[in-house]
């Protein structure tokens, strides 16, 4: 491991079970990666404030028998709370992707107003857990990907979560979260155009698949960059066509940005 | 004990002095599940010692000479026909809890298969969810990183009649979906591979196998066994409760409706104990904390603390109040054979307990230290201040060996069949392609995350992103640092065992086979579940025989190693047994996972060619089955045909002239040229008057012979046929259009286009999950 590289922590806890495909996108994208174990955050044998970016990936996190993210969520806040707070004011990149994202937003990080918790992830229209590659567009205006992922390309992405449909509080955050241009990313059919399912997996408003919160350095996202940064993740056609995949583009965006802190 | 005073025997039951009708009353108010010369076995034994059996000890022998724990039907026939099926790369085979298999340097994978079917047929969430559970710690257990869960399900089709007292097919099916789908996407580990088969004769007896892959580094194989005389034992993972009591002598016996008491021996799974357990096991052995290791599975303790010593050539001793429980009041007894799930049970050196004690502390692991390893031969149990068993390792595994009788002679007459024309072919043909076992598996494969860790190189789907097809065999890559990836094909053409158990069998093994060649993997291990009824009827035990034959041969012609296997019996209700399903599951190996093949067509304008000969019979077809005719002579696998189309498609694999490739089986040319078409909804004209002078149905339906549609670059189509000139080759037609247009004998069978016959695919299976 390089120690001049930023320094990348990917938190677990029991049931956290995306964090090999985390840790490695990370490491290839030019960052540190660090297990990070709750455990070791509410013992005090970690202090969050050595990292510059804290990546929240997906899983169950105790089981998920609650509603997802929420048993998480309580502990990491009571266990590194305003740490969490002082990464999310100095710009570090805090990035949770499917469970990791549903956590994010039970701490009220996606929120408008931090605090105030007006969004949740619901069970997916269809009701089942989905397991597909699904089409994106990126949709958003944020300083971290600006420039480095283009708005005019579809990129394929897989997902694979029961409960991903995001619920706004009421009509005015979700015009909130659309006219900042906090949608990060949408789901779109083979045309780029905003479809029904499956193109839309889980039934969320305006196709929204990611968002990011009061600070633009809070992401969230049911899909999984992670899993697919390399150029044996893409679907055959894409692998004729030679597309890159979106995850190595996510990465090295976040991985320039971090170094830049 | 420790104060070296002789504890006193707690607990003794008379058997010296009790007659048959004792022993056997004895046998069965215990669970024990033991017959009568067993129990008379039992009986001289004690008088031998001049000692009554106490209660711990009979449960004790009732669990390690269970059909389960000691293989007492299948045994001799398994050595018989298995036996000596190694290869140089084969690291361990048949010896731990999983085989153990070299794919280059120092790069292993590990590799086992179980089913669980008595528990998913009375609970079948549990049930097949604690089947996911059991397999991960058989492979956790060598010291491995779990990478792929495999799991073939053979389900009712809700046409036939469920017995009285049995559970609703829609349930079952159902729930044993749930229950894999939980516990694997809960743990972790892509489900990547598997086979569905619907039939009404698993309508009350389904059979849910799980197989599961890993990875590991030679250096890093952890033995089943102690290291030295003086190890400490160490209980680690999810607590011992009630649950599971007797597991093994009820999937030891016949099924019985409203078998409330099998409940309590279906034990309850919780895979976010396991997720840690895999994490901090795994850390500890690669810190070389680990002496030894062996899951908790069928016998609980009972059979992994005794195996454990054995094996090492170690007695043991235990407390058994050193345990930690999930509820007050546990018998001795109870503890010793309960099979709560979760549970690992360490061999550690003395001087590791205390950092191996630190890694489950940080990751919340309950853990005790239950006893030690100790010189001799002998397994003592203590109980607060009682001794309460004290018996011989060796007596306690010599479990007995049957030689059950079988017929030599198959005593079903087979006879031609005929089936008639359809009046309306098209019609037809659109039956089959929503026929369950021909149709997409969509709505269950979806359920499962098959993406997790981001190893997955060939999913169990292929093509454009929604609108994707099955592949033949997924492939996973086994790590970072090398190109090396496996493939993994997994199932049973129980059509054509029924028909015949022995050439059933070959058809079984090829069709994986193929399967791991159209990936553009080479075979490499093999690994066997076997499911059959009840083995006191001489006609199933002939069906057990036969097939384990054929798996023989077929090993001993390929050069391939039986490296894991589990044998299953008395899978029936009543007279009617299940079809014999030996599941097979065939591991390939890629050099690069990145030239792997996928069977959706890739370019239009590209060739057609069908490979491989075939009498074209119907025989063993799932159309002939779906039409009620399953009878007939099934045709014999050419082995050596095979084995060329080994060599020429791995030789030619990266040679930029095959598109795609795809094996036909269920559902014949038809279903498979179709397939081919839904991944990329680029349609084909094929004729197919020249392919054999048979009737149409059989060209389109027949699943006989080793046949695969190859897809080939436009331009290339003469290097192809010059290097595959060693097989037969028969140039079909052309990829191209929106529609799928077959012809025969120049009449137009079906013109239809793609899309709507994906959307007839794809909902095949709609009212069944």
């Amino acid at each position: 491991m390089d120690s001049n590289l930023p320094n990348a922590a990917v938190l677990r806890m029991e049931g956290t079970n995306n964090d090999s495909e985390a840790f490695r996108s990370l490491r290839e994208s030019g960052l540190n990666p660090k297990y990070v174990h709750l455990h070791e955050i509410e013992t005090k044998k970690i202090d969050l404030e050595d990292f510059q970016v804290l990546f929240i990936p997906g899983g169950f996190s105790a089981g998920d028998y609650v509603r997802a993210g929420v048993i998480f969520a309580i502990r990491l806040k009571t266990a590194a709370g305003s740490k969490i707070n002082k990464m999310v004011e100095d710009g570090k990149p805090i990035l949770g992707t499917c469970n990791g994202f549903q956590v994010l937003s039970e701490m009220g990080l996606t929120s408008s107003r931090r605090e105030s918790r007006d969004i949740a992830l619901d069970v997916n229209e269809s009701g089942k857990f989905e397991c597909r590659t699904v089409l994106i567009k990126y949709t958003g205006k944020n300083k971290i990907f600006d420039g480095k992922i283009s708005v005019d390309t579809i990129y394929e992405i897989p997902v694979a979560h029961k409960e991903g449909r995001i619920r706004f509080l009421n009509e005015r955050v979700k015009s909130e979260v659309i006219g900042d241009n906090r949608t990060l990313f949408r789901y779109v059919d083979p045309e780029g155009a905003l479809s029904g399912y499956p193109w839309n997996p889980n039934g969320s408003p305006e196709n929204i698949a990611g968002i990011s919160g009061e600070y633009e350095n809070v992401l969230g996202l049911m899909p999984h960059p992670e899993r697919i940064a390399y150029e044996y993740q893409l679907s055959s056609g894409a692998r004729r066509m030679k597309k890159v995949p979106i995850g190595k583009l996510f990465f090295q965006a976040i991985s320039e940005y971090a170094r830049k802190l | 004990m420790d104060n070296g005073r002789t504890p006193t025997f707690s607990g003794s039951i008379p058997i010296r002095n009790s007659d048959q009708t004792k022993l056997m009353n004895l046998s069965r108010d215990m669970g024990l599940g033991l017959d009568i010369d067993e129990m008379i076995r039992l009986r001289n034994y004690f008088s031998s010692m001049g000692r009554e059996p106490t209660e711990t000890e009979l449960q004790a022998m009732g669990q390690a000479w269970s059909e389960h724990c000691c293989y007492k039907s299948s045994k001799i026939y398994l050595k018989k026909y298995l036996s000596n099926l190694k290869t140089p790369y084969t690291v361990l085979a048949m010896e731990d809890d999983a085989g153990v298999v070299n794919v280059t340097g120092d790069l292993d994978y590990v590799v086992k298969m179980e089913s669980h079917n008595h528990p998913s047929a009375v609970e079948p969430y549990g049930g097949a969810a604690t089947g996911v559970g059991g397999i991960l710690r058989d492979i956790l257990c060598m010291g491995s990183q779990p990478i792929s869960v495999i799991d073939s399900l053979y389900l009712g089709n809700g046409r036939g009649e469920v017995p009285e007292g049995y559970l609703n097919t829609h349930f079952t099916n159902s729930h044993i979906v749930a229950g894999i789908r939980d516990y694997g996407n809960r743990v972790g580990i892509p489900t990547v591979a598997g086979s569905l088969h619907f039939d009404q004769n698993f309508e009350g007896i389904p059979l849910v196998n799980v197989g599961c892959v890993g990875v590991i580094r030679s250096k890093d194989i952890s033995r089943s066994r102690v290291s030295s005389t003086s190890d400490i034992l160490i209980l680690a993972g999810g607590k011992t409760g009630r649950d599971g009591i007797h597991g093994v002598n009820f999937a030891s016996r016949d099924l019985e409706k409203d078998d409330k008491e099998s409940k309590k021996a279906v034990q309850l799974g919780n895979p976010i104990i396991k997720e840690p357990l895999i994490k901090a096991i795994l850390e500890a052995n690669s810190r070389g904390l680990i002496a030894g290791m062996k899951d908790l599975g069928g016998g609980g303790l009972s059979s992994a603390a005794g195996e454990l010593c054995l094996a090492g050539g170690s007695g043991g001793e235990i407390y058994l109040d050193r345990v930690l429980l999930k509820e007050e009041g546990m018998k001795p007894w109870e503890i010793w054979i309960s099979e709560s799930q979760e549970r690992m049970l360490l061999a550690v050196k003395e001087e590791n307990v205390e950092t191996i004690s630190g890694i489950f502390e940080v990751w919340g692991i309950p853990f005790s230290i239950i006893g030690k390893a100790v010189p001799g031969k002998r397994m003592k149990l203590f109980y607060r201040k009682d001794l309460v068993m004290d018996l011989s390792l060796n007596f306690l595994t010599s479990g007995p060996i049957y030689s059950k009788p079988y017929y030599q002679r198959n005593s079903r007459r087979n006879f031609m069949v005929y089936l008639m024309d359809p009046k309306n072919l098209e019609e037809e043909i659109m039956d089959v392609i929503r026929d369950l076992n021909n149709s997409g598996k969509f709505p269950i494969i979806r359920q499962y995350d098959h993406t997790v860790r981001g190893n997955t190189v060939v999913k169990p789907f292929a093509g454009n992103p929604n609108m994707e097809t099955h592949t033949d065999s997924p492939v996973i890559r086994l790590d970072n640092d090398s190109t090396y990836g496996v493939a993994l094909s997994s199932g049973c053409s129980v059509n054509a065992m029924e028909i015949n158990p022995y050439t059933g069998t070959l058809w079984t093994m090829a069709r994986a086979f193929r399967n791991v060649l159209c990936s553009g993997a080479d075979p490499h291990s093999v690994v066997d579940a076997l499911n059959f009824g009840n083995p006191n009827h001489m006609g199933v035990m002939r069906q057990f025989v036969r097939s384990l034959e054929a798996i023989g041969e077929f090993c001993r012609y390929f050069s391939l190693p039986v490296v894991a296997g589990n044998v299953s019996l008395y899978n029936h209700i009543g007279k009617n047994n299940i079809p014999p399903t030996p599941n097979i599951l065939i591991i390939g190996v890629i050099d690069n996972y990145n030239n792997s093949i996928t069977p959706d067509f890739k370019e239009e304008g590209s060739t057609i060619y069908l490979l491989g000969s075939s009498g074209y019979s119907l025989a063993g077809s799932q159309y002939s089955r779906s039409r009620g005719k399953e009878a007939g002579f099934l045709e014999n696998i050419d082995l050596e045909e095979l084995s060329r189309f080994r060599k020429l498609i791995l030789k030619y694999r990266d040679s930029n002239m095959i598109n795609s490739i795809h094996d036909i089986s269920t559902g014949g040319l038809l279903v498979a040229l179709l397939e081919m078409s839904f991944g990329s909804q680029l349609g084909f004209v094929v004729d197919i008057s020249f392919i054999s002078h048979v009737r149409v149905l059989n060209k389109l339906f027949s699943e006989s012979g080793n046949r695969f549609i190859m897809e080939v670059k436009n331009g290339r189509e003469e290097d192809f046929e010059e290097a595959f000139k060693g097989v037969l080759i028969k140039k079909i037609g052309q990829v191209g259009g929106e529609d799928a247009v077959i012809v025969n004998d120049s009449q137009t069978i079906m013109n239809r286009n793609i899309r709507s016959l994906r959307e007839i695919w794809e909902r095949g299976m709609e009212n069944i999950i």
